[in-house]
């Protein structure tokens, strides 16, 4: 963060926080975004991991309980012992 | 010294396709556990530790009182060891009020017919079993700076997420990718071995009728859940 951004975070609310990655997956990841449209290491990280996040919550939402897997996965589980 | 890394349901399809270069190391296949009815976890932890096909004795127990099997240090390979350390492994022991926890609300799960509480339920039973991991990852970690002449470390999360979660992909791929991460911790000769694997039915998990194993040292073909003890004691002589 430069430092004018960091007086402007200072006055108002700030809308950043700091993480720590391990340094050779820092330089990984600048040695990639060279000559994209990406102009951080910052905002690379912050599109991967919105990015991430955005399919676990597909998965999430696209799941069903479907009742027939349900009773095959009873059976199974009460033969190998988890279920009485 | 060897480190075995005990992780219960590590499926080889997925280290496959999640191409898991730790848990793979440079030897790796699958088990033979044909010789046992049904890929039960007591049953084949409780024959690793002995060099034996314990399924009779154990099933003889019951489904209830199966998971509160405490198999005699003596009985087991570890005692030809002076100093072992053997975190949180069933039949030997775990810790049995956490995995009675587990299975209580995987049943209540099953129980519950409310869509909404179902997800609840599964929820609590997820953050549960996270929860241990991370105390068990921790504590696992720690032994790997103290001065024993044994280490085996037995890590439950695949196989206790995987049975309500392993059509999540994202989920199950977090999980290897933790576990590889772990293991890469572990420097030395070392074990990778599963009890079996886990194959989907829809969005839960089933055990599948093979484990896995993977060392640093040697090439096993397609060895027995028994065969480990020897295999082991042979290395460390
Ligand atoms: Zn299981």
């Amino acid at each position: 963060m430069s430092e004018e951004k960091k007086g402007k975070a200072k006055k108002k609310k700030s809308k950043h926080t700091t993480i720590s990655i391990p340094t050779p997956l820092y330089k990984k990841i600048k040695k990639r975004i060279e000559g994209t449209g990406f102009t951080s290491v910052s905002d690379y990280v912050t599109y991967v991991l919105r990015e991430v996040l955005a399919s676990l919550e597909e998965e999430e939402k696209e799941e069903v309980f479907s009742e027939e897997e349900e009773e095959k996965v009873k059976e199974r589980l009460r033969a190998l012992g988890y279920l009485d | 010294m060897i480190t075995v890394i005990a992780i219960d349901a590590l499926e080889y399809n997925l280290v496959e396709e999640f191409n898991m270069r730790n848990l793979k190391q440079e030897y790796y296949g699958k088990t033979d556990i044909s010789e046992f009815s049904e890929p039960r976890t007591m049953v084949l932890w409780s024959s690793f530790m002995t060099g034996e096909n314990k399924e009779e004795e154990i099933l003889a127990k019951g489904d209830k009182e199966m998971w509160n099997t405490r198999i005699p240090h003596e009985e087991t390979f570890f005692s030809h060891f002076e100093n072992p350390f053997i975190l949180d492994l069933p039949g030997y022991n775990y810790d049995l009020e956490q995995h009675e926890r587990e299975r209580r609300l995987l049943k209540e799960f099953f129980m519950e017919k409310d869509e909404e509480k179902k997800r609840e339920i599964r929820k609590k039973y997820n953050e549960n079993a996270f929860a241990h991991h991370r105390k068990i990852k921790e504590r696992f970690l720690e032994a790997l700076e103290g001065e024993y002449d044994f280490i085996l470390g037995y890590f439950s999360v695949a196989d206790v997420i995987g049975h309500l979660n392993f059509g999540n992909r994202m989920m199950m791929k977090m999980i290897y990718r933790d576990l590889d991460e772990i293991v890469s911790q572990v420097e030395g000769k070392k074990i990778v071995l599963s009890d079996h694997g886990m194959k989907a039915v829809g969005v839960f998990g089933d055990h599948s009728e093979y484990g896995f194993w993977s060392t640093n040292f040697k090439e096993l073909g397609r060895p027995k859940i028994t065969d480990f003890k020897s295999i082991i004691l042979s290395e460390t002589k």
